[in-house]
């Protein structure tokens, strides 16, 4: 091995990523005090810059795809964006991480349970049929126009049932089309970024208005391949209706006789993506005391299939946020993201919290009047 | 003894292994995948490949790493945070990076005594979140103060934003714990403001650019915490005239925190990103701000309002409030990266001129700017003369980047012709080194290798940089 020197390095491109995205980013280092593995490790290898700096060197050929600190970095981000809304250069990281997991996650070497879910959260008949089964908000047939449609997700459906439920208390005769599948988030993000943008495609035929979601993730990916006319995030939505028209009377949630004191979750991809993260707040303090969690803004470790694929590096991630919800008093945590809510709800419970996790279209149903 | 010697050749099985030994087999990384995040800083178009990282987490371990550097002849390349700016921790002939990152712990702040002591891997912004928590300030603030490290920091006397009415980072170096690459740990300077025992090596080292030791605590002075401040701008048609303002400004008897200027082209970048609402049309932007007293603060704005005004500014806005003046500053900061935004690669300088010179040396950069065909953008620090004229353009563009570099050859020529200076705060890395005999002479640069002889006599330490 000898020390080469590069003063003058003209890297060729092999083409695997996109130029114009890879060649934006500087190597400030502004994204690293924001991104949660290097604050976790203080590990350049583990930071956006170093990231990006790999990528590069894949780009060039001078690192193989399948090397061994290649793959352990592309698997080990949680692909939060955390480092976008803070970067100057205006990184768009996460389409680089898409193309790069496309890379290092291909064939033989996705991971067994990113490619179970992947070809899962493909069938949509039986996606809808767990739907059923669970009891989530049920579907009005087959879409009618172009006003606005919930989408029902693919995960949130059997998971969560509750949260569609609750949309439909809270937005009456909203249209439920029928013959819905998966986004195709949780594919663009695992090495999937092709079949990401079909089924992104294809739900937006089976929902050819104004698409509503109750999911962050869902919502961004969404925006990238329709475009942010035909995406409404829920929080987003609830906002701009019911200031344009008549909002329902909302009443207090109470806990104890009391107003309840109730903290958010970010969506990472929601508020770093598409920088909505006013309106899940000025919602919850409708109808409840609302408390800041410090760390509202940084990934909580669910981050699309992360939790199930590292569960102990995503048990480190929450670690810290799960000692700030217990100090805080609160009644109620509110999510607007069925990943969060899993990892949240999974986290609390193991560590015997009375802290309830909720969506918030569960919040504000609870202070619909009865 | 010649220093140009070392190279590192790849490192042996044996020397792996002790180092293995010494910081734990996961702090060794050695593959081409693990080096690979560590063979660049911030410094555009340099890159070298290190034979290993190694990452120490105490004084000791590092000691045991430069014995060892020096008994086996290996290069030694310490790092922070990694966003220097003139390539000074590119390991140029190989051998070790040393990252100093692990070494985090803020050991104390003392209210009373008024400073702080941190080990060399704390952010500034740590430190200085630190001192703010017990009412107290550390006021050098490099615009990579969330990314770099104190250790760095003082490597580097990095600057800042409040250089004019505070100084640089050694302005505020009390005391430092020093590895020499001998593997001997001294104690420079300490808890005092006076202190003259000896030749004043806290200084020396501060700058040193990890060519005389790595530097492994610091202790900083601290101020009370000023109990305001606010910041305003000042538009105007032309550099030069923003310029003229300043020197009205300090010879009016104002000493401001805060005397920053930006160029069209950066305001233009910099509103990409901050979205704060200001005037793309304007020709240059004058951020001028102070601290202290609220109504001291009032009536410093004021009388700087008052310089630029009779200096041609086209119009002037005051933040209303604290909030509002630390997202002008924030936005400010990310002047460098910002500008980014205009092509991909971003070459970036740090010429120092007098004050009263700011105005001749920025028409001077227009004027060799136009000559060289070259996109130039220029922001800086106004108040200390430090100017960052920015070259932008595509990587592949050959040309573009042959002309950038005959660019700031006239740049550099021109500063050092106005009394000035190549590098202001950045460091002369080894991205400067070309120009550094004309800037110091050929006494002082044998000057600098015989002190470098006396702390290195192996040479092992950022070999090829300053003193080499």
């Amino acid at each position: 091995m000898t020390a080469s020197q590069d003063r003058a390095p003209v890297d060729v491109s092999l083409g695997l990523f996109d130029q114009d995205l890879l060649a934006a980013c500087i190597s400030c280092g502004f994204c690293l005090p924001a991104c949660p593995t290097y604050q976790l490790t203080l590990d350049e290898r583990s930071s956006p810059r170093g990231r990006i700096t790999l990528m590069r060197a894949v780009d060039s050929g001078r690192l193989p795809a399948d090397d061994p600190t290649v793959l352990e970095q592309s698997s080990y981000c949680l692909g939060c964006r955390a480092c976008e809304p803070v970067c100057p250069a205006g990184v768009q990281y996460g389409a680089l991480l898409e193309q790069w997991r496309d890379l290092t996650w291909s064939g033989a070497r996705t991971p067994p349970v990113a490619a179970a879910l992947r070809a899962g959260m493909r069938m949509t008949p039986a996606l809808a049929a767990a739907g059923r089964v669970r009891g989530a908000a049920r579907t009005t047939g087959r879409a009618r126009g172009d006003g606005v449609q919930l989408m029902l997700g693919c995960v949130e459906r059997s998971l969560f049932p509750g949260v569609s439920q609750a949309v439909t208390r809270l937005l009456p005769g909203i249209e439920v089309p029928s013959g819905q599948g998966c986004c195709g988030a949780l594919h663009a993000h695992s090495g999937g970024s092709t079949e990401g943008h079909h089924l992104a495609e294809r739900l937006g035929e089976a929902l050819p208005g104004t698409i509503l979601t109750t999911a962050g993730g869902c919502a961004a990916h969404l925006v990238n391949v329709l475009g942010r006319d035909r995406v409404h995030e829920l929080s987003e939505h609830l906002v701009d209706v019911w200031s344009a028209s008549e909002a329902p009377a909302l009443t207090d949630v109470r806990v104890g006789g009391r107003r309840a004191r109730v903290a958010l979750q970010d969506s990472c991809h929601l508020r770093n993506g598409l920088g909505t993260s006013a309106q899940p707040r000025d919602l919850v303090a409708r109808v409840a005391d609302y408390v800041e969690l410090p760390s509202a803004g940084a990934c909580c470790g669910g981050a699309g299939t992360y939790s199930l694929l590292r569960p102990d590096d995503a048990a480190a991630v929450v670690a810290p946020k799960l000692d700030e919800v217990e100090s805080l008093d609160l009644d109620y945590l509110v999510v607007v993201n069925p990943v969060c809510q899993r990892q949240l709800v999974t986290a609390l419970r193991r560590r015997g919290s009375r802290v309830r996790v909720v969506h918030l279209a569960e919040l504000l149903a609870l202070a619909l009047p009865t | 003894m010649s220093t140009s010697v070392v190279r590192g050749v790849g490192l042996t099985p044996e020397i792996l292994d002790r180092l293995r030994e010494i910081v734990g087999a996961e702090h060794v990384l050695t593959t081409d995948g693990d080096v690979e995040p560590f063979s660049r800083d911030a410094t555009p178009l340099f890159r070298a490949r290190p034979d290993a990282v190694v990452l120490p987490a105490t004084t000791a371990e590092v000691a045991d790493v430069l014995r060892l550097a020096t008994e086996t002849g290996t290069p030694v390349v310490p790092r922070g945070g990694g966003s220097n700016l003139a390539a000074g921790t590119v390991a140029e002939r190989g051998g070790i990076v040393l990252v100093l990152t692990r070494m985090t712990v803020v050991q104390e702040v003392s209210a009373d005594e008024l400073l702080a002591v941190v080990q060399a891997g704390v952010t500034t912004s740590t430190l200085a979140d630190a001192a703010s928590a017990r009412g107290l300030l550390y006021p050098p603030d490099p615009g990579s103060r969330t990314v770099s490290t104190v250790g760095g920091n003082v490597a580097t006397c990095a600057g800042g934003l409040r250089g004019l009415k505070y100084g640089v980072t050694r302005n505020y170096v009390l005391g430092l714990e020093v590895v020499l690459p001998t593997g001997e740990v001294i104690r420079t300077g300490g808890r005092l403001w006076k202190d003259v025992a000896g030749y004043d090596l806290t200084r020396l080292l501060t700058g040193s650019e990890g060519t005389l030791g790595v530097i492994t605590e610091v202790t900083v002075g601290l101020l009370p915490m000023p109990e305001t401040s606010r910041t305003g701008i000042a538009y105007f048609d032309s550099l030069a005239d923003a310029g003229r303002a300043v020197t009205a400004i300090i010879a009016g008897g104002t000493l401001p925190a805060t005397l920053e200027f930006l160029d069209r082209a950066c305001i233009g970048a910099v509103e990409d990103f901050a979205h704060l609402g200001l005037d793309r049309d304007a020709g240059a932007l004058l951020l001028f701000g102070d601290d202290g007293s609220p109504r001291d603060v009032v009536e410093s704005l004021d009388r700087m309002a008052a310089a630029c005004t009779a200096n041609g500014a086209r119009g002037i806005e005051l933040a209303t409030d604290v909030a509002g003046s630390e997202d002008l500053l924030a936005a400010r900061r990310c002047s460098l990266p910002a500008l980014s935004r205009l092509a991909p690669v971003t070459m970036l300088e740090d010429v120092t001129v007098p004050r009263p010179q700011i105005a001749r040396m920025v028409d001077d950069i227009e004027e060799i700017a136009r000559r060289h065909d070259v996109v130039c953008a220029t922001f800086g620090h106004a108040g200390d003369g430090n100017l960052h004229p920015t070259i932008v353009f595509d990587a592949d563009d050959h040309d573009a980047r042959r002309r950038a570099e005959a660019a700031f050859d006239e740049v550099f020529g021109r500063a050092i012709a106005l009394g000035g200076t190549i590098t202001g705060e950045h460091g002369v890395g080894a991205a400067k080194l070309p120009w550094l005999a004309q800037r110091l002479g050929a006494d002082q640069l044998a000057l600098l290798r015989r002190v470098k002889a006396a702390f290195d006599p192996a040479g092992i330490l950022n070999p090829g940089k300053l003193g080499s």
